[in-house]
């Protein structure tokens, strides 16, 4: 009751202590910004293989360090614990080339793609997109992409894309790294941790190879066999991130070719009037950047007798730029009759639709492994093939297999159609024996025109869809989704199973989750830890001081002494 | 930031208390039994009131404010004042004074209401590895929930044990402790009604707390007077 009364003059020291506590915060909270929740974003890696035991790629998937940005890379700072965010639009081609040419440590790699790459944006596709800023980005990304292949690279490296989160997030990053600090784990920042387990190889990747079969007219009492041609394409792709390589024009529009011609032709062969004198084999490979490993398997597998009744195949490869150029590439002479012959109804054909084809030879080397196209595999087993392409140079190993620039928005349907009209023209023209004749047999808005829808639809459905050989399993939805449309289309449809060469090895882990945390430095909760000591040892004192007396506060000190006294 | 600023965010939230507890000469009459008693009364108060707020009350799906729950909430909030009157007034003590008998139940109360919503968000989030700010304001609202609670359970204790009081300051005694009673339907309304955000709220508690703890500690004092 009585120190009640003495409680009156300490009054004044409540409003000194919370306002000291909420100085001491605000100087604390200048330390630390104030955050949104933690943000997570799909991200995919660089791709990780080996090639006959050299290492390629980005050999690591964890990932778990603080974030930095280009900023930092002009300076000399030591980068083995930052993760770089680099936006490839404001890339800069050399630094890469530098830090990876002399190995400089780097603890991860964030490279962030424009947001209309991303395969979620596929419904906004209207023409194909020519600007040049797109055309920038389309030559810095198949540098970049051929840069990082080629490199063995010991930290992760991944892809993401430019959303609101990781831009908000880099900013931010950038706004740090201009005051020169470097974010490390005394000063606070941003820290991006991807869980990922170690990568493991996949063994014995599986390539399938799909064929359609529609059998020709056999003629009355007629025991020869007749003639085949086959048209195939190439449907997987490599690129530098195998679960974004959609290979939207170089292995996407000739599968949509021949799923276009083998429509029509089935259209026509369905009625024994209208059958051709030739059989027509359809064939979907894979293994395509990896030297058309898929063909050669796929080709050994068929009965050398057979093989024999082939007349010619037609390899289509990259039909889909807005180019009005085409080429056809063979390995037999040019003046081979055969050759000129075919060349002569191409060119018929191609001069009526408004294209132009040219003829490119390129003689095959036994020796050498490299198969740059598809025709040489034909070649090699002494079929006469060609391919039809619009590159007229043929490309080096992992080069123009679909990567990270080969999207849907740069392809173009109306090159597609005019290619399909293209081949699909010559060939019936061969094959009815209606050459050097003014006929259309495909006339547009004829119930044979070429389909614009189906070709788009197909299309859209490829360019979704990641290919790259050895992450597709054996019943893959789009494996499948191939052989039944064949089935719809053609008479016999089979589906081979091989294992890729083991030349090449891959690695799995190809994409994950990305998690960015704003994590406060360690100097921050020392000094948390300072304030809240301060604040606790404050209360206790002003509650000694209030209920006990100062006295007792004091006495609390002098304890041993004033003990000593009392019992003295 | 993990377990260092898990221990920064718990020392926030539940040093006051013990502080207050080894301050004050509660420590010397021993009134611990007082304060765990207290403590028990109100996990039995929570589980009554989950009941009534189960049974009585709709969840609705948007975050908007509806007075008529509100009010609900509010008397079923009035339960929490039925259980600090048995505590205060049903539980058997020891030979303690009043003054130490309010301090010794608020202080049990608040502890109590601290551990039962505030230790298992805080061990679930603060050691994840992002920053945020939130546990650091849940923990100074645990500081003007002490704040409160004793202040409550002084009001109460004039109310309920003091028998001879100034005829003029009963009906203040009775408002203030309506009010501080409340507290928790005001700060909802605040947040859902008004939409302030958690910092300011916080703000408001702390002020309101110490405003409520003044008056009443005056209430207090002026009661004592006749007596002294």
């Amino acid at each position: 009751m009585a120190n009640l009364q003495k409680s009156e003059p300490s009054l004044g020291f409540v409003i000194p202590v919370y306002s000291s506590v909420i100085t001491l915060l605000i100087i604390v909270m200048t330390c630390v910004e104030l955050c949104d929740a933690v943000t997570v974003v799909d991200v995919y890696r660089l791709v990780q293989y080996d090639v006959g035991g050299m290492p390629f790629g980005s050999r690591l998937a964890a990932l778990n360090h603080h974030a930095g940005s280009a900023v930092l890379s002009s300076g000399a700072a030591d980068l083995s614990r930052t993760v770089l965010i680099l936006p490839i639009r404001e890339l800069n081609l050399t630094f890469i080339r530098e830090s990876i040419g002399r190995r400089k440590p780097l603890g991860g790699l964030l490279l962030l793609l424009p947001l209309d790459f991303s395969p979620q944006d596929i419904e906004n596709i209207g023409e194909a997109d020519h600007s040049s800023a797109k055309q920038l980005v389309k030559e810095v990304l198949v540098e970049l992409e051929q840069l990082l292949i080629h490199a063995n690279i010991p930290y992760p490296v991944y892809f993401g894309f430019e959303d609101d989160d990781v831009n908000s997030v880099l900013a931010d990053v950038k706004r740090n790294d201009a005051t020169g600090q470097l974010a490390t784990a005394t000063t606070g920042g941003y820290k991006l941790v991807v869980a990922a387990p170690e990568p493991k190889k996949i063994a014995s990747p599986t390539i399938s190879n799909t064929q359609g079969w529609l059998p020709g007219l056999k003629a009355d009492g007629g025991s020869n066999q007749l003639p085949t041609i086959a048209i195939v394409a190439s449907y997987d792709t490599f690129g530098a991130a195998p679960a974004l390589s959609v290979g939207s024009d170089s292995s996407g529009s000739g599968v949509v070719a021949v799923l276009e011609i083998a429509r029509l032709f089935s259209i026509l062969y369905s009625n024994p009037k209208t059958r051709g004198r030739y059989n027509l084999l359809f064939g979907m490979t894979s293994g395509g950047p990896y030297n058309y490993n898929g063909t050669q398997k796929w080709l050994h597998s068929l009965d050398q007798r057979f093989r024999e009744t082939i007349d010619y195949a037609i390899c289509l490869n990259s039909i889909g730029s807005s180019s009005n150029e085409l080429w056809m590439h063979v390995s037999k002479p040019p003046e081979n009759a055969y050759i000129k012959q075919i060349f002569e109804g191409f060119s018929n054909v191609a001069e009526e639709l408004g294209l132009k084809v040219g003829l490119k030879h390129k003689k095959i080397n036994i020796s050498n492994p490299r198969v740059a196209w598809e025709h040489e595999q034909f070649s090699r087993l002494r079929v006469t093939a060609l391919t039809v392409s619009e590159l007229s140079v043929a490309p080096e190993l992992l080069e123009s297999t679909g990567g990270l620039s080969d999207k849907r928005q740069f392809v173009d349907e109306a090159s597609i159609s005019r290619s399909v009209k293209l081949v699909a023209e010559s060939l019936a023209r061969h094959i009815y024996g209606q050459e050097g004749k003014t006929i259309d047999i495909f006339a547009d808005n004829s119930s044979l025109a070429v389909n614009p829808s189906y070709i788009r639809s197909w299309l859209d459905l490829l360019s979704a869809t990641p290919r790259v050989a050895p992450f597709l399993s054996k019943n893959d939805p789009l494996i499948m989704a191939l052989k039944k449309e064949l089935t719809d289309h053609t008479v016999e449809v089979n589906v081979q199973q091989e294992v890729l060469d083991g030349i090449f090895t891959f690695y799995d882990s190809t994409s994950s989750r990305l998690h960015i945390y704003q994590v406060a430095s360690v100097t921050f909760d020392l000094l948390l830890l300072l304030g809240l000591g301060s604040y606790l040892i404050v209360l206790f004192s002003f509650l000694v001081i209030t209920t006990r007396g100062l006295d007792d506060l004091i006495s609390l000190f002098r304890r041993p002494s004033s003990r000593k006294m009392k019992t003295a | 930031m993990t377990l260092f600023h898990f221990f920064n965010c718990a020392i926030l939230t539940f040093g006051p208390h013990a502080v207050y507890y080894s301050a004050t000469p509660l420590s010397e009459y021993d009134t611990l039994g007082t304060s765990i008693k207290a403590a028990v009364v109100y996990l039995i108060t929570a589980l009554v009131k989950l009941v009534c707020l189960a049974t009585f009350l709709n969840v609705s799906e948007t975050d908007s404010f509806d007075p008529y729950q509100e009010l609900l909430k509010a008397l079923i909030g009035f339960i929490d004042v039925a259980g600090l009157y048995f505590a205060l007034t049903q539980l058997t003590h020891r030979n303690i004074s009043q003054c130490h008998k309010f301090q010794a139940v608020g202080l049990g109360w608040a502890f109590a209401d601290s551990v039962l919503h505030r230790l298992a968000p805080l061990w679930v989030g603060a050691r994840g590895l992002e920053f945020t700010w939130d546990y650091i304001f849940q923990g100074l609202e645990a500081n003007a929930n002490l704040v409160l609670s004793l202040s409550l359970a002084a009001l109460g204790s004039l109310m309920w044990l003091r028998k001879n009081k100034p005829k003029t300051l009963i009906p203040i005694i009775y408002a203030c402790a309506g009010i501080v009673a409340t507290m928790p339907s005001i700060t909802s309304y605040l947040r859902q009604g008004l939409g302030w955000h958690l910092p300011k709220i916080v703000g408001f508690e702390l002020f309101t707390s110490l405003g409520m703890a003044f008056i009443s500690w005056q209430l207090f004092a002026a009661c004592q007077r006749p007596s002294n």
